[in-house]
């Protein structure tokens, strides 16, 4: 192969530095890349790190100030400290948001790139329903399911990925249409390779950097919605600890203890920042050229 | 351009009947029998099948989806469980709060966004470009609750300036004014950043094109160029894009509503939802997607009204 290289006379480009390295070379994406890695550990190791159970409740505690004896975030209305609960909140959060975005995202994708393999007949069809489920707002649609399967996790998470699938399903559907015209695709095809086969093993791995960066952003606005759907009741249901249902209850006590609400309310912003400006340098870093 | 606005219209309609259709399947899959929750806890069941008969329950269901269009066409959604109100009428009363939350937050945030953007997009590269996309990140990830119970606490509790629960009055009032202005400002906040975001994006398209170099050469003073010649293109994208982003302000004015107590229809949807008030639920949130829809279509036609490009489309 050095020979074939020897005899041409382009100069040779230098050696692309890796995804990661050029993620890193953004200090804001690398802080939050650091912040994203430390948020999920705390949420796997919730059980090991919280010093207490998350619905052991001590009244006497109640409402303490962050600062207190054995309680670096104080307690919440309840008694019960709030470190733990945050940790547990986290976990739970964490767990539904990514759910959420694994179904939805699934479910898109999947519809995407049917959509982009046959085009003549399901690309229609497809896209005009995808078309109707984006013309509904992320929170009426949570209304709508909680409405119908009553308020709870589940509820929040079918609500979540309805919202999902149509924008994957878009975001899939275009960068497939762009593969779909290479000539390697068409090489395969007269292999005489099976439909699925081709979709699996040669159209998805080409999609696969739009389909990472697009499940970073949606990851960190998943939880935006997620949380706003608990803290108006109708996901997590007390005493579940979840973020948006933690600042909820909080919400009773801001002007006696302002620190129950106020600290979920920081820890839900922090999650979707660190998403956000992750989502977008990895966008930058994997292919300047996707838009969304 | 009237073709165009059918075309759109047409449709719209198949989804509202959609919108239509998931919300009487709704009242199908809920475990409560209106006639039962009808008659009263006494009722005998002589007088349960009376009022099924009388409420249509007892035709096959592709009838009763009939007499329900029938009766959404005149105008009746049903008597809520909870406090036999007809849904009419407490739908009546909530949609001109929720209208003034939303009108009064896209008054001020938009033209702060505009303003913003223009700004970021102007100074591309320079450290005011970098605060202002930095702020507006921020703006699309923190929560709407949390901009609100902040303002609740400093501004309303700890300063005592402004009211911070309900609605005091109508807008024309100097108390409902008051009242307005937090729920709008934590609304409003959250939509900053998107408009910021976008304003930059076309405005940077807007400036790198011929007739802004034109405009440019011909020896026209900067302020000129920036206002009448390239601000003027950059608002077709925006104007969409702030149309798209109705739904978002939708979501957000849900919330915004029960952190302030206001009296908007996505508090009284929440509350529906909560104490198990289906006809009150599945009104409401038909009259909010159709609205959505409405204003959907409403921003699809003014683009074309300004962008004659699309017409054709």
């Amino acid at each position: 192969m050095s020979a074939a290289i020897e005899t041409t006379d382009e100069p040779v480009a230098p050696p692309r530095p890796g995804v990661l390295s050029r993620l890193l070379r953004d200090p804001g994406a690398a802080i939050c890349l650091v912040l994203v890695v430390l948020l999920i550990a705390a949420a796997v190791f919730a059980p090991l790190l919280a010093p207490t159970d998350p619905y052991d409740n001590d009244l006497s505690l109640a409402m303490q100030p962050p600062g207190s004896e054995g309680l670096p975030l104080g307690a919440d209305a309840q008694g019960r400290n709030l470190i733990t609960r945050l940790l547990f909140g986290l976990r739970v959060s964490l767990l539904m948001g990514f759910a959420a975005v694994l179904v939805g995202g699934g479910i898109g994708a999947m519809l995407g790139f049917v959509a982009a393999f046959y085009q003549r007949w399901l690309d229609g069809p497809i896209m005009r329903l995808m078309d109707m489920l984006l013309s509904f707002p992320a929170i009426l649609v949570g209304l709508a399911i909680a409405a119908i399967f009553g308020p709870g996790i589940l509820s929040v998470v079918i609500a979540l990925s309805v919202a999902t699938i149509p924008l994957m399903a878009r975001i899939v559907r275009g960068s497939a249409l762009v593969v779909m015209r290479l000539d390697y695709i068409e090489a395969a095809r007269a292999t005489g390779m099976t439909d699925a086969r081709l979709i699996f093993r040669h159209l998805a791995p080409n999609c696969l950097s739009a389909i990472f960066v697009f499940a970073t952003l949606r990851f960190g606005q998943v939880i935006l919605l997620g949380s706003a759907l608990s803290f108006l009741g109708l996901g997590a249901q007390p005493p579940i600890p979840e973020l948006g249902a933690m600042a909820s209850e909080g919400r009773n006590f801001l002007f006696f203890a302002p620190h129950i609400a106020v600290i979920p309310c920081v820890v839900i912003f922090v999650i979707v920042l660190a998403f956000n400006v992750l989502g977008d340098a990895l966008r930058d870093a994997l292919d300047p050229r996707l838009r969304f | 351009m009237l073709r165009h606005a059918l075309h759109r219209l047409l449709l719209a309609i198949p989804v509202m009947f959609g919108v239509v259709l998931i919300g009487f399947l709704l009242m199908q899959v809920v475990p409560t029998d209106p006639a039962i929750v009808r008659a009263g806890p006494a009722a005998t069941p002589d007088v349960i099948a009376a009022i099924r008969a009388d409420l249509g329950l007892d035709q096959p269901l592709t009838v009763q989806f009939g007499l329900y269009v029938w009766r959404l066409l005149h105008g009746d959604l049903g008597t809520s469980i909870i406090n036999n109100v007809p849904v009419v009428q407490e739908l009546g009363a909530t949609i001109g709060p929720t209208l003034e939350l939303m009108v009064a937050s896209l008054f001020w945030s938009i033209p702060l966004g505009i303003l913003l953007g223009t700004l970021a997009g102007y100074w591309r590269g320079s450290l005011l470009d970098r605060a202002i996309m930095a702020l507006s990140v921020a703006g699309v990830s923190v929560p709407v609750f949390f901009v609100g119970l902040m303002l609740i606490w400093f501004v309303g509790f700890q300063w005592q300036l402004l009211p911070f629960t309900g609605r005091a009055g109508p807008i024309w009032t100097w108390d409902g004014i008051q009242s307005l202005i937090l729920p709008a400002v934590s609304l409003g906040g959250v939509f900053v950043g998107p408009v910021a975001r976008m304003t930059r994006t076309a405005v940077l398209d807007v400036l790198s094109a011929d007739h802004v170099r034109t405009a440019r050469a011909k020896g026209l003073t900067e302020r000129l160029v920036v206002t009448r010649h390239a601000l003027r293109n950059a608002m077709v994208p925006v104007v969409t894009l702030i149309g798209l982003q109705i739904g978002f302000l939708l979501g957000g004015a849900v919330v915004t509503e029960t952190v302030f107590s206001w009296p908007g229809v996505g508090r009284l949807a929440v509350g529906a939802i909560l104490s198990s008030d289906f006809p009150m639920a599945q009104g409401t949130i038909i009259v909010l997607s159709l609205g959505f829809i409405i204003v959907n279509l409403a921003v699809d036609v003014l683009y074309a009204a300004l962008d004659p490009r699309v017409r054709g489309a």
